[in-house]
C-alpha cells in the first residue's frame, strides 16, 4: 500500500535579493550574485521552489586584523595590509564569487582610517575584482555614519549590500543606500520582533523590501547554536506564511562568531586533547556555517579558505534535489 | 571628642531640623524628619530622583550621572548618597518634593469624582456601567433610633435584651453581639436618656456588632469613607451612610513612594530594621490626612465616621493592617490573608470613631488583591452575559476577563508612567496636569485639568503626547526622535534627547515641561506590558480580542482617555471604538459600595472566590508578546489596521 505523501503549501516566499549591477545594468561587476526566492522551507524541495543556492562571501579587512588567530591568517600572508591584493587572492586563489569588506580599520581604537580614505580603499577593491561587494562598518554607530554614506557614495551604481542598520541606528545608512541605489542588511539581537521592527523602520522611510537582507545574529557551534537556529528556523516559518515584514532572506556572520570560540581558535599546545587548530577552526567554522544553512541562511561570511571549500561543497550536494 | 551627632536643617521650603548621627544619608533623616523627597530607587542611588542642594556644612556624597555638571556646581547631591559629617543646611528644591498636600479641587470633584464613570470622550455616551441601586442599601454601619419600653413590674426584661427585643421589631437580625464596654454603660444611659438613644449596628463577618449606644437621636449623622489605597495613589470618598450621596474625594501621593516605587521594593524595605513600621504609618499618615480634610471640608465630626472600606493591592492591604508581607515575594509566593475580616478601624491606626469598623475588600491572590476584585464589582463584569475585559492602567496594570460565568485575571507590571510617577515631568491627574495635546502644523496645544497653569503631565497626557508625536513624525515607530527634527522645541538633556512640550515661562513648573527619550521608551515598555499580557490572557482562553464585546479601561487618568489615541500607540487594541469605556476609579467605586451594601461585599467575595488567577512570569510567550508590543502601535502591524493604514 502506498502512503500519500503530506505536503506543506505555503503562501508566501522569500523575497529575491541580487547584489552587484553589471554594465547594463549601470554598474561595472563582471558578475552578480542572486540569492533567496524559496518557497519552502531549506532543502525541502517537494514542498517548493529554492531558484537560488546560498552564497559565500569571503571576509577581508581593510587594515590588517587585530584578532585574528596565526592559522586564519596563514592562507593570507602578505596580503593581509592590503584589502585590493587580499580582494584579489580571494577571487583568483580561491574562487569567491562574493567579497565581504569589513571596515575594521575606521574604528577609532583601530585606526579610526577617514571616510575619504575608507572611500578610496572602496573605489580601488571595486576596480580590482568584478565579484559583487558586501560593506560593513565597524559596529561604532557615530563612526560608521560618518564613513558609510561616503562608501555607499564612491561605489554608487554598484549595487552593493551595505550593513548594519540597527534599531537604534537606521537612518543614515538606509538615507544613504536609498539615494545610492544600494542593498541594506537590517540585523536584530537574535529577536525575531525586532528582526521584524527594524525591517519595518527600513520600509517605512521608503527602502524596498526586495532589496533588504536580514542579519538575525548567530551564535556558533557551542555558543547559543541552537538559539540562532530556532530564531532563524521561527522567521522563515512566518515569512512562508505570508509575513512579509520577515520574508527576506537570511545573511550569517559565521566566520566572525566561529573564529570568536577558543574551540576554533585555541592553541594546540594549550589544548593538547583538541589536536591541531589547523583542522580544528576551518571545522568549527564549517560546522558553524552548515548549522546555519539547514536552518535557511542565504548568505555566509566565511573566513578559512578550508572551511569555504567544505561549505561550498556542502551546498553542492544540498542543492542536489 | 568629636561631635558624633548633628542638626540637619531641611528647608521645605519652610525649615525642618532633625537631629541625625554622624555618617547618616540624607533621605533616611529627611524621611524621619517627616519631609518626603522623591526616591524611585529606595534609596540605591539609580534613580536620581532624590536630588537636594547642600547650603552648607559638611558632607560627602557619591559622584553620580544623574546630576550634570552645571548642578553639581550648585551643590546638587542625591539625598540617598549623601551623608552628614557637620550641622548641614539642606535645600530641597520643589522637583524633587513629594506633593503630599491632599487636593481638593471643584473640578475633579465635579467631572470625575462624582460621576466614577464618566465616559471617554469621543466615544459613543453610554449609560452608567452601574445601574443605580444594583445592591440592596445596607451600609457597613448602620444607625438606628430606639424609643424603648421602660421596664415596668410586668415587663422585667433586662437592659440588654430590651435592646435586642428593640432592634429586632425594625430589623430581622437574629444574631447579635455586644462588648462588655457597651454592656457596663447600658444600665445608667438609659435611664439618662429616658429610654431615647441611638444604635449604631455594625456588619462583622456575618454576625451584627452593637457598636455603640449614644443616648438620643443622632442617627442623621452617619457617614463612612471608601479607600483606594494603591502603589502610587491613594484615594478616598466620603459618603453618607443613610443616603449613599458622595460628599467629597481626595487623592494624594502614596508616602510610600519615599520607600519605592514599587511593591517589590517596599516588601523588601519592610523586611529591613523597622521598615514595616515606616512603610505602615506612611499609608496611615495619608489616610488619616484624606480623612481629616474630608470632614474639616463638610464640617463633620471625626466621630460620625462610623466605617471605611479599602480596596488595594495585597501587598498595600497588608502593609495598612501591618501585617508583614515578606512571604509574598518568596516561593511559593503566598500572602497572609487574602481575606481579611472585619476589624476595628483604630487597630490599624485609622482615625475615624474609636469603634468605627475596617473592612477590606477580599482578594484573589498574593498579586491580585481587593482593588481588582472592587473593579470588576462596579464595572459589573461578572453580571455580564457578554465577554468582557477589563483594563485597570496602574501600576501593576491588572487585566480581567470573564463575565457571568467564569473569570480569569492577571497582573502586568506595568510601572508607574501612566500614573505619572517614574517619568520625567510626571504627575497625578490634579489640577495642573496636561491631560490633552494637540499638535498641527507645528504649533502644539495643550489643555491642563482644571484649566490651570500647567505643572507636569499625567497618564492622559501621556498617550496623547505619543500619538501626537506619532502622527507628526516627531518620533519612529521606535519611538527615538526623528534626527532630522529642526524645532526649536527639541533639546538635549542628561538623559538624552527631549521635547518641551511646555516652556518654562508658560507653565507653572520650576523648569520646562519636556518628554525624554528614557520617557518614551518607560511608556512605551508600560503600553507593552499591558497590551502583551492582555494578548496572553486571550490566547490561554483560546480567544481573540475581537471576541470581546466590552472593554472597560479604568485607571486613574482623571477626567479624560481618549482610546482613540490610546488604539494609536498600541495600549488598548485596534476595534470598534464604540466598544470601549473609560470608567475612571473603578477600584474606589467598588469600594464604595460594599461600604454601602453587605450585599455588595457577598459579593465581592464570590468575585474574590471564582476568579482564576494566571500567572504571566511562567508563561513562555509573553516574552514574545512583550518584545512584540514594544512598537508603536505594535510589531504585527497587522493586528492595528486603522491606525497603520491612515499613517500610509
Amino acid at each position: 500500500m502506498s502512503v500519500e505523501q503530506v505536503k506543506e503549501k505555503w503562501s508566501n516566499q522569500i523575497s529575491t535579493l541580487t547584489i552587484g549591477a553589471t554594465k547594463e545594468e549601470g554598474g561595472t561587476r563582471t558578475s552578480k550574485v542572486v540569492v533567496g526566492g524559496e518557497s519552502t522551507l531549506p532543502y525541502l524541495f517537494d514542498e517548493g521552489q529554492i531558484p537560488n543556492k546560498p552564497v559565500i562571501a569571503m571576509e577581508i579587512l581593510d587594515s590588517e586584523p587585530v584578532d585574528w588567530p596565526c592559522v586564519l591568517k596563514e592562507p593570507f600572508k602578505g596580503v593581509l595590509n592590503d584589502p585590493v591584493q587580499w580582494a584579489k587572492k580571494c577571487v583568483d586563489e580561491y574562487k569567491a564569487e562574493l567579497l565581504c569588506l569589513r571596515l575594521q580599520g575606521i574604528h577609532p581604537d583601530f585606526g579610526d582610517a577617514s571616510a575619504d580614505k575608507t572611500a578610496d580603499t572602496v573605489k580601488s577593491i571595486l576596480q580590482a575584482v568584478g565579484v559583487p561587494l558586501i560593506i560593513l562598518g565597524c559596529d561604532h554607530a557615530e563612526k560608521d555614519n560618518q564613513v558609510l554614506p561616503k562608501c555607499c557614495e564612491v561605489a554608487k551604481g554598484e549595487s552593493c549590500l551595505f550593513g548594519d542598520a540597527t534599531e537604534d541606528n537606521y537612518k543614515t545608512l538606509t538615507a544613504a543606500c536609498l539615494a545610492d541605489g544600494h542593498n541594506i542588511i537590517g540585523e536584530s539581537p537574535i529577536d525575531i520582533n525586532i528582526a521584524k521592527q527594524v525591517n519595518i523602520l527600513i520600509t517605512d522611510m521608503g527602502f524596498d523590501i526586495k532589496k533588504i537582507a536580514m542579519n538575525p545574529t548567530i551564535g556558533a557551534l557551542g555558543y547559543g547554536m541552537e538559539y540562532a537556529y530556532s530564531i532563524m528556523e521561527r522567521a522563515r516559518l512566518a515569512a512562508l506564511m505570508g509575513d512579509k515584514m520577515l520574508s527576506m532572506p537570511f545573511i550569517c556572520f559565521v566566520g566572525q562568531e566561529a573564529w570568536r570560540s577558543k574551540e576554533a581558535k585555541g592553541a594546540q599546545a594549550e589544548h593538547p586533547e583538541w589536536g591541531p587548530e589547523a583542522q580544528r577552526g576551518p571545522v568549527w567554522e564549517a560546522s558553524t556555517a552548515i548549522s546555519v544553512l539547514l536552518s535557511g541562511a542565504d548568505i555566509l561570511t566565511m573566513r578559512h579558505p578550508k572551511a569555504v571549500e567544505i561549505v561550498r561543497k556542502t551546498i553542492d550536494s544540498l542543492m542536489k534535489k | 571628642m568629636e561631635k558624633q551627632t548633628y542638626t540637619v536643617t531641611f528647608y521645605h521650603p519652610e525649615p525642618v531640623r532633625i537631629e541625625a548621627n554622624k555618617g547618616k544619608d540624607l533621605l533616611s533623616a529627611a524621611i524621619e524628619a517627616g519631609v518626603f523627597i522623591h526616591s524611585s530607587c529606595g534609596g540605591d542611588g539609580v534613580c536620581g530622583r532624590c536630588k537636594v542642594i547642600v547650603r552648607s556644612g559638611d558632607i560627602r556624597t557619591e559622584p553620580s550621572g544623574r546630576i550634570s555638571l552645571e548642578e553639581r556646581q550648585r551643590g546638587v547631591v542625591l539625598a540617598c548618597q549623601t551623608t552628614v559629617h557637620s550641622d548641614v543646611e539642606v535645600e530641597v528644591p520643589a522637583g524633587s518634593r513629594l506633593d503630599l498636600d491632599h487636593v481638593s479641587d471643584e473640578q475633579l470633584k465635579l467631572l470625575r469624582l462624582k460621576g466614577m464613570y464618566s465616559q471617554a470622550v469621543d466615544v459613543a455616551k453610554g449609560k452608567s456601567v452601574i445601574e443605580e441601586d444594583l445592591f440592596t442599601h445596607s451600609p457597613l454601619a448602620t444607625k438606628l433610633y430606639l424609643e424603648l419600653d421602660p421596664p415596668s413590674l410586668t415587663d422585667t426584661v433586662s437592659d440588654l435584651e430590651r435592646l435586642y427585643r428593640e432592634i429586632r421589631k425594625n430589623r430581622d437580625i437574629p444574631i447579635m453581639q455586644t462588648g462588655l464596654t457597651n454592656i457596663k454603660r447600658l444600665g445608667r444611659l438609659f435611664r439618662e436618656s429616658g429610654w431615647k438613644v441611638t444604635v449604631l449596628l455594625g456588619k462583622r463577618n456575618g454576625t451584627v456588632e452593637i457598636v455603640s449606644v449614644d443616648p438620643g437621636d443622632t442617627s442623621d449623622r452617619n457617614y463612612g469613607i471608601a479607600l483606594d489605597v494603591g502603589t502610587t495613589t491613594v484615594s478616598g470618598q466620603l459618603v453618607n451612610l443613610n443616603t449613599k450621596e458622595i460628599l467629597g474625594t481626595k487623592a494624594t501621593h502614596n508616602k510610600q513612594a519615599s520607600f519605592g516605587s514599587d511593591v517589590i521594593t517596599r516588601i523588601i524595605y519592610a523586611s529591613e530594621r523597622d521598615g514595616l513600621e515606616k512603610l505602615h504609618h506612611a499609608v496611615i499618615d495619608n489616610i488619616n490626612a484624606i480623612i481629616k480634610a474630608l470632614i474639616q471640608e463638610n464640617k463633620i465630626n471625626l466621630n460620625d465616621i462610623n466605617g471605611l472600606t479599602c480596596a488595594g493591592n495585597t501587598t498595600m492591604a497588608h502593609l495598612l493592617l501591618r501585617v508583614d508581607p515578606r512571604f509574598i515575594r518568596r516561593e511559593p509566593y503566598v500572602s497572609t490573608a487574602n481575606f481579611v475580616p472585619v476589624v476595628r478601624a483604630a487597630e490599624a491606626g485609622i482615625k475615624i470613631n474609636p469603634r468605627g469598623l475596617l473592612s477590606c475588600v477580599p482578594g484573589v491572590s498574593t498579586y491580585v488583591g481587593g482593588d481588582i476584585t472592587a473593579g470588576v464589582l462596579a464595572s459589573g463584569l461578572h453580571r455580564s452575559k457578554k465577554l468582557i475585559m477589563l483594563i485597570d492602567v496602574g501600576t501593576n496594570g491588572e487585566i480581567v476577563l470573564g463575565n457571568n460565568e467564569w473569570m480569569v485575571s492577571c497582573a502586568a507590571s506595568a510601572g508607574p508612567a501612566f500614573e505619572g510617577s517614574g517619568v520625567t515631568c510626571g504627575m497625578r491627574a490634579t489640577a495642573g496636569a496636561i491631560q490633552r495635546v494637540h499638535i498641527s502644523g507645528g504649533s502644539v496645544k495643550v489643555e491642563t485639568i482644571a484649566d490651570e497653569k500647567p505643572i507636569g503631565i499625567c497618564g492622559s497626557g501621556y498617550i496623547d503626547c505619543l500619538a501626537e508625536f506619532l502622527k507628526a513624525g516627531i518620533i519612529g515607530r521606535n519611538g527615538k526622535f526623528a534626527e532630522d527634527l529642526d524645532s526649536y522645541r527639541i533639546k538635549e538633556t542628561d538623559s538624552g534627547k527631549a521635547f518641551v512640550l511646555v516652556s518654562k515661562e508658560d507653565s507653572d513648573a520650576d523648569s520646562d515641561i519636556i518628554i525624554t527619550e528614557a520617557d518614551i521608551e518607560n511608556l512605551k515598555r508600560s503600553k507593552g506590558a499591558i497590551y502583551a499580557a492582555s494578548a496572553i490572557l486571550l490566547k490561554k482562553m483560546n480567544l481573540d480580542f475581537k471576541d470581546i464585546k466590552q472593554f472597560y479601561v479604568a485607571g486613574g487618568f482623571g477626567t479624560y482617555l481618549d482610546i482613540e489615541k490610546a488604539i494609536t500607540i498600541g495600549l488598548l487594541p485596534d476595534l470598534d471604538r464604540k466598544r470601549f469605556t473609560f470608567i475612571g476609579n473603578s477600584s474606589l467605586a467598588g469600594s464604595r459600595e460594599i461600604l454601602l451594601s453587605y450585599e455588595a461585599k457577598k459579593e465581592a467575595e464570590e468575585i474574590a472566590k471564582k476568579m482564576t488567577y494566571i500567572e504571566l512570569s511562567v508563561e513562555s510567550a509573553y516574552m514574545d508578546e512583550y518584545v512584540s508590543a514594544l512598537f508603536f502601535p505594535h510589531t504585527e502591524l497587522q493586528r492595528f489596521p486603522s491606525i497603520t493604514e491612515v499613517k500610509k
